[in-house]
């Protein structure tokens, strides 16, 4: 029995109403996250180019649901039932041991998307059907890079597991090329990288953890009517600047950033959302160590990082 | 130079006020705003007063354990600590933000660490990397 089978028989099995798992796009070797019913279970599937976050989708499902999930996914579904934004009862965990992910950017550079007909996993190799004939080129050469450095590649929440369990990462040695330039280097970097940001808000709409009704980047949280003069709406408070401009840029990122210390999964959706190829992970990475060299917190602990008062003494 | 203090109501704010009344000198510099607790100071505002031309940024607030809202100085600490690291880490001069307890009865502490923060602002010298330019 393979993987998809085996996921398919496990989701069959768990007798949830809805199900959340991965079906393929027509023409198209890449695969989207849908809601499903026990009928359509056939339509699962499950390929190195299963790369999306399920936890963002749950949320808005109520009753028994049953998912497939990633070391990444089960990470940022775990920080969700935390936060109470999710019922642990109300799921059934469908876990994968993954091995990574494909990126699909890198992928399409060596072979069109289009011409691919299905993709699988052997060995260290991946198997690309194409329309005619196999090709096989070395999953190291499209691994996405998010997923060199994963931390939990086993998921730390499930019902059962698929795959066997893995071990993870625990350096930041991704880092380190950034930290030994210089402050005026480093600067340089990021500012010619927040230049090339459009602020569509990418980021934001596709991270799990960004849930907030109401967000600091949206132009006003006050209504305006017709009424309004263009002196009350100069007036209105806004603590960020509307223009795509560098350095409002960054300082957008440096407060999203920040409102994901301590809870963010590392799926890396919004490196893969952004339509600009930002090296966004990194300052999450970034967070991610000072959390934990700094604070000394452990992202496994049942206690929110916010929450936790009691680790710095004075 | 433009230096911002957020001072908290109930130490930092009464800290400053006792320098005042005590006739201690400190830089004119310093542009004190009043909140409520340091814990409800937002990063945001810190990044906001570098955008609009702040030098420098303090946050004050009670010392540890004497919060009049019992931990609003320990989430300060906690963004405090995360906003430096972060701010550093994309090349800005995390120098110019600073943390500070004073409590009301520390006016001299209060006029001393304002006066030794505009030193090391000074040499730093203007904020160009947030500040608005047209």
């Amino acid at each position: 029995m393979n993987e998809v089978e085996k996921i398919r028989e496990e989701l069959k099995k768990s007798g949830a109403e809805r199900i959340v798992a991965f079906v393929k796009k027509e023409n198209e070797p890449r695969e989207v996250l849908a809601v499903l019913s026990q009928k359509d279970i056939d339509k699962v599937t499950f390929s190195p180019l299963s790369v999306n976050n399920p936890a963002k989708l749950l949320m808005q499902l109520n009753g028994k649901v049953a998912v497939v999930a990633k070391g990444c996914d089960a990470m940022a579904i775990r920080q969700l039932i935390k936060e109470g934004k999710l019922k642990r009862e109300n799921l059934f965990i469908v876990g994968i041991s993954c091995r990574g992910v494909i990126d699909y950017r890198k992928l399409s550079k060596i072979e069109k998307l289009s011409e691919i007909r299905e993709v699988r996993l052997e060995g260290e190799e991946v198997v690309l059907k194409m329309r005619n004939g196999e090709k096989r080129i070395p999953f190291a050469e499209v691994i996405e890079e998010n997923c060199l450095y994963c931390e939990h590649p086993t998921p730390v929440i499930y019902d059962v597991l698929i795959g066997e369990a893995r071990e993870g990462r625990k350096d930041f040695s991704d880092l380190e090329k950034l930290e030994k330039m210089s402050r005026e280097e480093r600067w340089e970097y990021w500012i010619s990288q927040f230049e090339r940001c459009i602020r569509c808000h990418a980021c934001r709409s596709v991270c799990p953890l960004c849930y907030c009704e109401e967000c600091i980047v949206d132009p006003s949280n006050l209504a305006i009517s017709p009424m309004s003069t263009a002196e009350d709406k100069a007036s209105y408070p806004r603590l960020l600047g509307k223009t795509v401009n560098a350095k409002d840029n960054a300082i957008y990122h440096i407060i999203r950033v920040l409102h994901h210390a301590g809870r963010c999964s590392g799926c890396g959706e919004c490196e893969r959302a952004c339509p600009m190829e930002l090296p966004l992970r990194k300052l999450e990475r970034k967070l991610e160590k000072v959390v934990k060299e700094v604070f000394g917190y452990d992202l496994n602990e049942d206690i929110p990082f916010f929450s936790k008062l009691d680790m710095l003494g004075d | 130079m433009k230096i911002v203090v957020f001072a908290c109501n109930w130490c930092s704010y009464a800290g400053a006020d006792l320098a005042g009344v005590s006739r201690l000198k400190y830089p004119e510099d310093v542009k004190i705003i009043r909140v409520m607790c340091s814990g409800m100071v937002n990063p945001a505002w810190i990044l906001r007063a570098f955008r609009q031309g702040a030098d420098g940024v303090v946050i004050a607030g009670c010392h540890p354990g004497d919060c009049h809202y019992m931990v609003g100085n320990y989430y300060a600490k906690k963004r405090y600590i995360l906003l430096k690291e972060l701010l550093n880490f994309i090349g800005f001069e995390d120098e110019r933000l600073k943390l500070l307890w004073a409590s009301a009865s520390e006016g001299k502490k209060f006029a001393e660490e304002m006066a030794a923060f505009k030193n090391v602002v000074e040499n730093l010298g203007e904020q160009e990397k947030l500040r608005w330019k047209e």
